[in-house]
Parts: structure tokens; sequence; C-alpha cells
């Protein structure tokens, strides 16, 4: 873990330097990918829910959609994508190197990374936060009650540090075990090794859903940290990140105006909607800043349907879904009590 | 009387300890009170490992099934070997197009049968068949694989790796059935062999060149699809970065070797330095540096092909540990030798190739055998820089959510396949050196 984690500060710090010069005469992102004719995006290595292979070898999860979404955009053809994926040592420096035109994985947006690695996160496609699952058998309702438990924790990410600070800030004196490889660590917690573990809540929602009985474990209710997931793309190419930023937004947009991916045709030929009409390009100019066909939403829904469809299918009850409730969650929409909230597109 | 006989006695028959089973237990297993409860203690030992990995693998365990959860219906305790055998294409190929998996098995066919004849022990011209399996054969493969419109070279090299493929199965078939080369026999066949060796020759080359203009030919009347590098992957993209590791790191030691035992400065400080930093950084780092760093001296936007600085990286790498295994042999070979050849006017690379290299290279074989088992291990290396090779593949079934958190079984399963494949190897080397050192004593 060290030797990666010099390397990935000495590659930043060698990103930083060379970013300038290397990029100062560049041609246009959009340029770049319509020449090359895919859209190179960057996953991480198989996560459950944001991106995953199944037995045939095909992408699929919440972040692999908007990979796709945005390839629709530019293309009108989902399918015109390469889905990259890289460790995270090497994430920020794939995308500023030019590698990827995009970056969508778990990535956290904060100061740090928006500011100083070369790099700009543009929208929250998930809103997550780190959590406890205990059994339901222990008796323990409230993260508050882990007085000197045993915590299994995963190594080398912000989840150790963040619960190092909740025990120290609260006085839990609470014990981590850590672990390199969360398959281990859920097989520690449940053959007794230790008395909780902690994740992103998402994840963990996910991997309770593996469980032999689902039912014996429940995630406690107190929220760590705040991990808003969020796409990013290189510094310094405005048009580009308006690309990526609006087609996240016309997923989100959609699902408020009630597109969905089977009744896009019939809203956009029929709808009485100004909003529904501007955004499916059937009236006014929006593609214009750009630099897309006005169809350009229209052919993200046509892809992969709205955000709430998108989450249903691989966050929520799904066939190929995790298994978390979307209601009253953060990732809701705001009409909804949540979070998910698009600017008018007008 | 005789003391001595003119007949020999005749041995007396073994007694039965030594002959019969019990005999042997008793004096392997229970020769001693101590012995005895050691043997009952490991006897009950195996059984309980055999019997717990008998119900967990085989009795209790579940082989048909959607998803895990119905594993867990079947049994909570079994293994899911479902998963594994839902996911078997992707271990084997990786995300190869499923409809192209022909060509894959076409190519590893292709090469045993290319290959083969250097078993046969009748089949003649084995320097030969050896050289055309690395001149030609990574073109033909590289092309099945990737696909795509081809280049004039590549048509020259395909259509050259297709007269060869030929040439050869024609060359072993003859070679089974007369035991003489196609050569000879075309040459016999046509009444020539009573003509001088140049009229030979010029009929031999004159006949390839009809073959390859036919082959060229048939070759451009068709194309396969094209497969980009990213959908390779699994047990396939593997043996590729291994095999060509392989197949470049003996001759690439060899080279290195040489040059840092040469008498000419620059090239032995050249070859040391080589050698010394690329032994003295861990593989992952090379790895790294190649697709992460590499990238950023570059021109900008222009992405080089991951795959091929991986293989790269993987072929310097070992290259220099091999060069430390042929520089151990070459100095095991007395310097009597040296002078030997030299007396008999052989140079530089007379003595090395003919009378140096082949016995040092006989002594290196465990040695060698032991990088290659090594290298091909650590090809799973490349699965922490995004490449799906098979622990790559074997990692991402328990994130697949039919069967999230399946992770025991398929590490198992790449366990044993490893195992085969690194066992028949060890075994093959094993074969070698006894087939290398008949005729000498030791």
């Amino acid at each position: 873990m060290k030797i990666t984690s010099i390397l990935t500060s000495l590659t930043a710090a060698a990103v930083m330097t060379t970013t300038g010069v290397t990029f100062a005469s560049a041609e246009s992102t959009l340029d770049i990918v319509k020449k090359r004719g895919n859209l190179r995006c960057q996953v991480g290595q198989p996560s459950p829910g944001y991106y995953n292979l199944d037995s045939e070898g095909n992408w699929y999860g919440l972040d692999v959609s908007v990979c796709q979404a945005v390839a629709a955009a530019i293309f009108g053809d989902k399918t015109k994508l390469e889905i990259q994926s890289v460790s995270s040592q090497a994430r920020f420096t794939a995308l500023a190197n030019g590698e990827s035109d995009l970056l969508s994985r778990t990535a956290t947006w904060t100061m740090t990374r928006d500011t100083q690695l070369g790099i700009d996160f543009l929208a929250t496609n998930f809103y997550d936060g780190q959590g406890f699952t205990v059994r339901k058998d222990s008796g323990i309702t409230s993260a508050m009650e882990l007085k000197g438990a045993k915590v299994c924790v995963t190594t080398g990410t912000t989840t150790e540090l963040n619960l190092t600070d909740f025990s120290r800030q609260n006085d839990l004196g609470i014990q981590a075990v850590t672990f390199e490889d969360y398959n281990v660590r859920d097989d520690t917690y449940l053959n007794g090794g230790c008395d909780a573990v902690t994740g992103d809540k998402s994840s963990m929602a996910g991997n309770i859903s593996s469980f032999p009985v689902p039912g014996d474990h429940m995630i406690l209710p107190e929220t760590l940290s705040k991990e808003p997931l969020a796409s990013a793309v290189r510094h310094g190419d405005s048009q580009w990140s308006d690309i990526v930023r609006w087609s996240i937004f016309a997923l989100i947009n959609a699902e408020e105006l009630g597109i969905t991916q089977a009744n896009v045709d019939d809203m956009k030929a029929n709808s009485k909607d100004p909003n529904v009409l501007r955004m499916l390009g059937a009236e006014g100019n929006l593609s214009d800043g750009l630099g897309l066909e006005s169809d350009w939403a229209y052919n993200i829904i046509k892809a992969v349907g709205n955000y709430g469809e998108i989450y249903e299918a691989y966050m929520g009850h799904g066939p190929q879904g995790i298994g978390i409730d979307r209601a009253g969650s953060l990732n809701a929409l705001w009409t909804d009590g949540g979070l998910m909230y698009s600017p008018p597109m007008r | 009387m005789a003391i001595i006989k003119a007949t020999k006695t005749p041995a007396r028959p073994e007694p039965l300890s030594e002959t019969s089973v019990l005999g042997w237990l008793r004096k392997n297993l229970f020769s001693s009170a101590f012995n005895t409860v050691l043997t009952v203690f490991t006897i009950y030992v195996i059984y309980l490992t055999v019997s717990g990995v008998y119900v967990w693998g085989y009795a209790d365990a579940t082989f048909v099934a959607e998803t895990r959860r119905e594993c867990y219906g079947n049994s909570l305790t079994g293994a899911c070997w479902a998963g594994v055998i839902d996911w078997l294409d992707n271990i084997f190929y990786g995300r190869y197009p499923r409809d192209e998996l022909w060509r894959i098995n076409f190519g590893g066919l292709l090469l045993a049968f290319w290959m083969a004849p250097l078993w046969i022990a009748r089949a003649k011209g084995k320097v030969l068949v050896g050289a055309s399996v690395v001149v030609f054969y990574p073109f033909l493969a590289g092309y099945l694989f990737s696909g795509g419109d081809k280049g004039l070279f590549m048509q020259v090299m395909v259509s050259g790796a297709i007269v060869a493929f030929v040439i050869n199965m024609a060359n072993a078939i003859v070679g089974i059935l007369k035991q003489e080369s196609i050569a000879q026999f075309i040459i016999k066949r046509l009444g020539q062999a009573n003509k001088a060796d140049k009229k030979q020759r010029n009929l031999l080359i004159g006949l390839v060149a009809v073959g390859f203009g036919a082959a060229y030919l048939w070759q451009s009347s068709w194309t396969v699809e094209f497969v980009t590098w990213t959908k390779w992957g699994g047990l396939f993209l593997t043996l590729v970065i291994s095999g060509i590791g392989i197949a470049s790191a003996l001759p690439g030691g060899i080279i290195l070797a040489l040059g840092r035992r040469s008498k000419l400065p620059v090239l032995r400080v050249l070859s040391t330095g080589f050698i010394e930093i690329f032994r003295s950084v861990p593989l992952i780092t090379v790895l790294f540096m190649a697709t992460t760093m590499f990238p950023l001296f570059m021109r900008e936007g222009f992405v080089l092909n991951n795959l091929v600085l991986v293989i790269i990286a993987v072929v310097l790498f070992n290259a220099c540990y091999m060069a430390e295994t042929v520089r151990a042999g070459l100095q095991a070979i007395p310097k009597g030798q040296a002078e030997g050849a030299h007396t008999i006017g052989l140079g530089y690379w007379g003595t090395m190739g003919l009378i140096i290299m082949p016995q040092a290279l006989k002594h290196m074989i465990p040695n060698i055998v032991g990088s290659f088992i090594g290298l091909l291990k650590d090809t799973t290396l490349v699965s922490i820089i995004g490449l799906f090779d098979i622990l790559g593949m074997l990692r991402s079934i328990s994130k697949d959510v039919p069967w999230l958190g399946l992770h025991k079984e398929p590490l198992i399963f790449g366990a044993i396949l490893f195992f085969i494949i690194c066992f028949a190897m060890s075994k093959y080397s094993r074969h070698l050196e006894v087939k290398l050192s008949a005729g000498s004593n030791h």
C-alpha cells in the first residue's frame, strides 16, 4: 500500500507540473472525442451498484449509465463508448493525463481534489455516507452504543480515518480491525470476528443483501461522513464540463418532468409542456451552447432512461439492483425531500 | 569337499514383512508407540480436512443456480459453484465477443499443432519448426485475435504464417511416414535427387514462392471482425502476456547476460545498469510507471495501448531476471571449455553457440522453468492496473449482483487452474532434464 500511495503522490505531482504545458494548446475535448468516434469513460474496479461486469462481459451500473448518457448525448448511440477500468490509485492521473475523457466512478467530491489535482467535479449522481452494520440480536440500536466494540473496516481509505475520528469525538474507544478486501471483512464479521462493520451505507446495503440471512443484520441510523459521489473531467475545458454536467442534469430533469425511456417518443411528439418540448429539442435552441445536436437530451433518455429508472435498475430493486430504498434518502428528488435537483433547462 | 559351489544358491524369498502391505504399514507407520500415535493423529487430521472439503465443495455444494440466493436456499454452508460456472466464459476469455470465441480456441489449437512436431521424434527440421513458431505464429495469432483490416505488412506476415504452417504440417506427416524432411521428399518425387544442390534449392524456393502467392490471394479474400484489446481478458489474456514474456525473456536474457560478461566496457556497463535497475524495482512499480507515468511524457491525446505497455514492461523485467540465471549457468562452465573451443578455431559466436550455451542451458533448465512459472503467476499483477486477466475476472464475480459476495469459490477455482498449468510446466521441465542428460551420467 505504501508504495502505491507514494506513487500516487508522485504521479499527481508530475501531473500538476506537466498538465499546464501539455494541455495549453489543447484541441477541445469534444472535438477529440468526435474524431476518435468513441467516449473514453473511466470507472473503477467492479463495485456493486456503480459498475459491474455481468457474466456476458458487459458493464452495467449507475455510473456506467452516466457514461452511456454522455455517449448518447454526443453520438446519439450509447455503445460508442469505451469503459476503462482504472485502479483507485491511478484514477485522477489517468484523467489528468488525457487517457480518460470523463471520470464516472465512486469518487467523493472534496475540495482538495477539486482544486489541487487539475480536475473539476461536476454533478453529484449519488449521495452516500459512512455508517455501521450490526447484528440485530446484538441489541445495539445506535452507534453511540458501540463502546469498546470491535469494528471491521477496509484499510487505506477515508473510511478508516472517519471511524477513528468518530471514536475519538464520542470517546467510544472503538477497536478497528482492518482488512484489504471487503469480502474478507464481511466473512470475518459473519463469523463473529467483530461486532460491527463500517463502510459506505450504499455498499453495505448491497453486502447485507448477499449475507446468508440478510434479515439478521441492520444499518444503524448515524451517518459519519458526507460522501457526494460525482463525475469529474479535466480542468480547463468549459464546453466539455457543460456537456457532462447537463447530461447528468438531463437525467434528473427528465424524472422531474415525468419523461421515461418508454414514453419519450410520445412526450416529444404530443406533450403540451414547453419544458418538455424544450428539453427534448422539439422547440427552442437549448443545445446551441453545448455544440451538440438538438435531440441530445432525447437521445440520453431514449438510451438509458431517467435518473429514477437508472436508480431503480441498479441501486434499487430491479433484477440487477442491490436493493437500497430511495424514498426518504438523500437520493430522492427534491420534490420528495431528497437532494436530487437539476437547475431549470431553459 | 567343495566349499565353493559351481552354481549360485538361489536367493531366499524376502520376508513377509518386506513385501506385504501389512509389513510395510508396520515398518513405516506403526514402528513404535509414538509413531503409532502420530499416525493415528495424522490420519484423523487428514480425515477432517478431506471430509470437510468434500462436504463443502461437493456434497453440500450447488452447481446449478441463477443467483447466490438460490445457492443459499439449497444450503447455507456449501459451496456455490454455480457462480463460477456462470462466469466460465469470462474466466477463460474475458470480455471477448461471445460469437468470436472460436478465434481464440482456433489460435490455441493452431499453436498446439504447430509445436507438435517438436515432440515427435521422427519429424525432421526441429530448429526450423521452432524458428517458424517464433517468427510467424505471433503475427497470425495477433491478427486472429485482434482482427480488423490487414495492412500490407500484416498481409505478408499472415500469408507467410499460412505457408509456414502448411509446410510444417506436411513435413511432420512425411517425417512420421517416411522419416525424411519434406524437402527431400519433394525432390525425390520429382526425380531431381541427382541434380546439383543449387538447382534443387531453386526448385524449392520456387515452390515456396508459388505457395506464398496462393496463400496471399486466399488470405486477401477474408478478414475477421475487429476486437479491441480492452475486450481481451481472463485466462486468455494471462496466457498472452506470459506467453510473450516467456518467449522473449530467454533470448533477451541471453543477450543481456552475454552483454554483462562482455569485454567491451560500454556494452558491459549498459547491460549491468539495465539489469540492476529493473531488478531493483518491484514489478508493480514498473507496471504503474508504464501505464500511468509513461503517457504523461507523450504528446497530448496520444493514448498508447496499455496492453502493449504492460507486455513490454513484463518482458524487460523478466529478461533481467533471466539474464542473471543465464549468467549463473555460464559461470558454471569451466574455462577450459572456452579455451578448447578456441584451439579448434571457433570464434566468439561459435564458442558460445556450439560449446558453452548448450552445456550451460542444460544446467539452467530448473531455474529457467522456475522463472517461467514465477512469470506466469506474476502476470496476475496486471489486474491491479485495471486489466481483466484471470485474477481480475475471478475477483469481479463477487461484485456481480446475482453473485454478490461470492469470493472463495472463484479463488479456489483459480488456484486449481494455476496449479494444473504450473504443475504441467514443472513436470515437463523434469522430462526435459532427463531427456537432455540421457547421454551424461548425472
